[in-house]
């Protein structure tokens, strides 16, 4: 691939692979720069910039997800921070990182279960990959909900 | 009654019994006094859309988050049931699941609106089937004022569509709302099911899905106007939002609607004559004074806050020529409780009840459009009246259209569930989530349960809240007619589920998040409903009960005590409806008798 060099369109493209959403989707959030900040303030950085590093060193393409899982997903000290970047976009909260990560490698006090904002809780990509709307917010309208789901076009 | 009495009526608790009993004596003429115990914080929309951003921004998004409480005026929250260190003392052995609001327009900021009246035979349970009590009034009685309550807080629903288990209508009534339209998945669900007959014990059931009574705004009938977000200044002059004349579907029915497509109680006080009304926020009633040879009430007693935050206080008296306690089942046999042991003969507090719940759900053959429309829309009525009532409790199921959201605490949930244990990511995680989200099906199925005096609202010197009132003690214990009703509801969802090819995922996740209890052997997860009642029980006299039909005390000729807690037996209908009906019947009675010199 392409060598992005700006942090966040490499931590955009890292996101990107890591949910199965597209690069301009996760953009469309407008909770990228955020979602990052709230990294930076929780992980260590060496962590963040070797999650980044590997994750520019692997294959682009099909070759591309079975490598994040070796490379990435499968690392002790990477893996769970790739997995709480998926809780992040999917839910716009950050989960706290597992117990023994933790004992490993270092706990910040940012590091609880949170809700990163109001705005991001609405973005969550939980919802639109559902067919649905945020609870509590972006209603739909009066009666949509008797019609046909998104994406189901014949009765 | 007192001479130098300020008010003619003073209230206690402005939620919706309190609200529609003030409504109407301030229509006839009445100066009456409500006193709140919690913040009014609720009625002018830049405040309520805060809470609004309290529910987003929680991490944990229960019944009560978006409504946190004032030091002075704590409530019991879904958080505390594990931790022992809540508002309510729970002496067991069961938890009671149950939650309320204490804060302006009370526990209606976070119902889910289901309006169902009460069936004819849920009056004389005793007489029936032979179980529970009866209730001093029938179900004729109360239907004018069903209608009544119907419009007042305006419910949505065909008139047609609501005629069963013997429910009579007045000739030519219909509900002031078009019914708010089936969600899809009710649809389709009702294809797959309508035509499943299903055997419980000797009788056989048709069941069929069918659409509920809601207090949500739909299409108005006639001139009726429905009333929207609310948006009253300082200044107590109500501004127009053009917001929530309709339900929106915003999912989120419980905790909060955020358009106020819903009905809350301030909306009645907003249409209420504001020149015969004082609301008193930040009042919380703590004693009630009683001449000592009359029985009759003095005064209120109450402890007045500035700061939500703080635990200062100063005490105050409210004083009129009639009491009404209106603060919730539980807070209403709490204070009376407190005030001394002149009531009731020692059934103050008793018959505790509730609508223990079990959730089922399941994955549907294809996508139902899951986490859209209001919470639910539709339900399944036909469990609630039989002759399987003398052997166990009758129940009602709830049909979600949010997905699993209240049993497992999806999407979150199956997005963590995804990620963390089955470690998927990319497509195929986005794949499988777009997949299993939308397919996600849940119903409630809420049992009734029927009065035990042994069930019961205490209090103990030895716990107290922050301004020294007492904190509940709640003994509860669900009995083997409710848990006889549960597993008959849950083998009927399970062949509901079989007959729409839902595959049954009910048992396999998320159980811990709910009382437990072992029935037969087995562990059952039930969960509150909300649906506190029977704390101060109306019946024929005083021997069996608190208060008489116009829930008036027996013991106190001018205290009245409204709200679920003076029903004598709750059937399966969520109370807040009948509740309503009461109250304005209750009000009705008061304004004859005060108009008459009494």
């Amino acid at each position: 691939m392409s060598a992005p060099n700006d942090r966040l369109e490499l931590f955009v493209a890292l996101s990107a692979a890591l949910t199965g959403v597209k690069a301009f989707r996760l953009r469309g959030t407008g909770q990228a720069e955020a979602y990052l900040a709230a990294v930076e303030a929780i992980v260590p950085w060496p962590i963040i910039d070797d999650l980044f590093s590997q994750f520019a060193a692997l294959p682009a393409g099909d070759a591309l997800e079975p490598a994040l899982e070796s490379g990435i997903l499968a690392d002790p000290r990477l893996g769970a921070v790739a997995r709480n970047l998926i809780l992040l976009w999917y839910r716009g909260a950050w989960s706290q990182l597992p117990p023994a990560w933790r004992a490993s490698f270092g706990s910040s006090a940012g590091d609880t279960n949170h809700v990163i904002s109001s705005a991001a809780y609405q973005a969550g990509l939980q919802w639109e990959i559902a067919g649905a709307h945020p609870v509590g917010a972006r209603q739909q309208g009066y009666g949509s909900w008797a019609l046909l789901p998104a994406g189901e076009d014949t009765p | 009654m007192s001479e130098a009495a300020e008010f003619d009526v003073v209230i206690v608790g402005a939620g919706v019994a309190g609200a529609l009993a003030a409504g109407q004596f301030a229509k006839s003429g009445l100066k009456v006094l409500v006193l709140e115990a919690g913040p009014d914080t609720t009625r002018d929309l830049a405040s309520y859309n805060a809470h609004l951003e309290t529910f987003y921004t929680a991490s944990s998004k229960g019944a009560e988050t978006p409504w946190p409480p004032a030091e002075g005026a704590p409530q019991p929250d879904g958080a505390d049931l594990f931790k022992q260190e809540g508002y309510f003392v729970q002496r067991g052995p069961h938890l009671y699941g149950s939650t309320y609001t204490r804060t302006f327009g009370g526990s209606t900021l976070h119902w889910l609106g289901v309006s169902l009246r009460m069936l004819p035979e849920d009056f004389e349970l005793r007489a029936r089937h032979g179980v529970g009590r009866d209730w001093p009034i029938g179900y004729a009685a109360l239907a004018p004022w069903y209608d009544r309550a119907e419009h007042a807080i305006g419910v949505s629903a065909d008139v047609e569509e609501q005629r069963y288990h013997g429910l009579t209508f007045t000739a030519g009534y219909d509900y002031p709302m078009r019914r708010i339209p089936p969600s899809y998945s009710d649809r389709v669900l009702g294809a797959a099911v309508n035509s499943l007959e299903v055997d419980l014990g000797e009788e056989r059931v048709a069941v069929r899905v069918r659409s509920y009574p809601a207090a949500r705004n739909s299409i108005p009938r006639g001139d009726y106007q429905p009333i929207g977000a609310l948006d009253i200044g300082s200044d107590g002059q109500e501004r127009s939002t053009y917001i929530g004349e309709r339900c929106e579907g915003n999912t989120a029915c419980t905790p909060i609607c955020p358009v106020q497509a819903k009905y809350n109680a301030n909306k009645t006080f907003a249409r209420a004559d504001r020149r015969h009304l004082t609301l008193r926020s930040q009042a919380v009633a703590s004693q009630i004074l009683f001449d000592g040879v009359t029985g009759a009430v003095s005064g209120i007693s109450y402890k007045r806050y500035d700061d939500p935050r703080s635990t200062s206080f100063n005490e105050e008296v409210a004083t009129g020529r009639v009491y009404i306690l209106a603060a919730h089942a539980v807070e209403n046999a709490k204070l009376l409780l407190a005030s001394g042991p002149q009531s009731g003969e020692g059934q103050v507090g008793r018959g505790l009840m509730d609508h223990p719940a079990l959730y089922a759900w399941g994955l549907a053959p294809f996508n139902v459009g899951a986490f859209r429309g209001p919470q639910s829309s539709s339900g399944i009525e036909d469990f609630r009246a039989g002759g399987f009532r003398a052997r166990h409790a009758a129940f009602r199921f709830d049909i979600g259209n949010d997905g699993w959201r209240a049993a497992t605490g999806a999407p979150d949930a199956t997005v963590i569930d995804a990620v963390t244990n089955q470690k998927l990511f990319g497509r195929q995680l986005r794949t499988q989530l777009a997949d299993q989200l939308s397919r996600q099906v849940r119903m409630s199925l809420a049992v009734e349960q029927l009065p035990d005096p042994d069930n019961r609202v205490t209090i103990d010197p030895a716990y107290r809240d922050k301004f020294g009132n007492p904190r509940p003690v709640i003994d509860y214990r669900i009995a083997d007619y409710t848990f006889e009703g549960m597993a008959a509801a849950r083998k009927v969802a399970a062949r509901i589920f079989r007959q729409a090819g839902i595959k049954d995922c009910s048992r396999s996740t998320a159980e811990l998040r709910f009382p437990t209890a072992i029935y037969d052997g087995e562990e059952v997860h039930y969960h509150g409903m909300g649906h506190f009642a029977g704390t101060h029980a109306m019946g024929s006299d005083r021997s069996n009960s608190v208060v008489d039909e116009f829930q008036r005390s027996w013991d106190h000729p001018n205290l009245f005590l409204l709200g679920s807690g003076s029903f004598a037996t709750m059937g399966t209908s969520n109370p807040t409806l009948t509740l309503a009906a009461l109250a304005l019947r209750t009000a009705d009675h008061i304004i004859a008798k005060l108009h008459d010199g009494g």
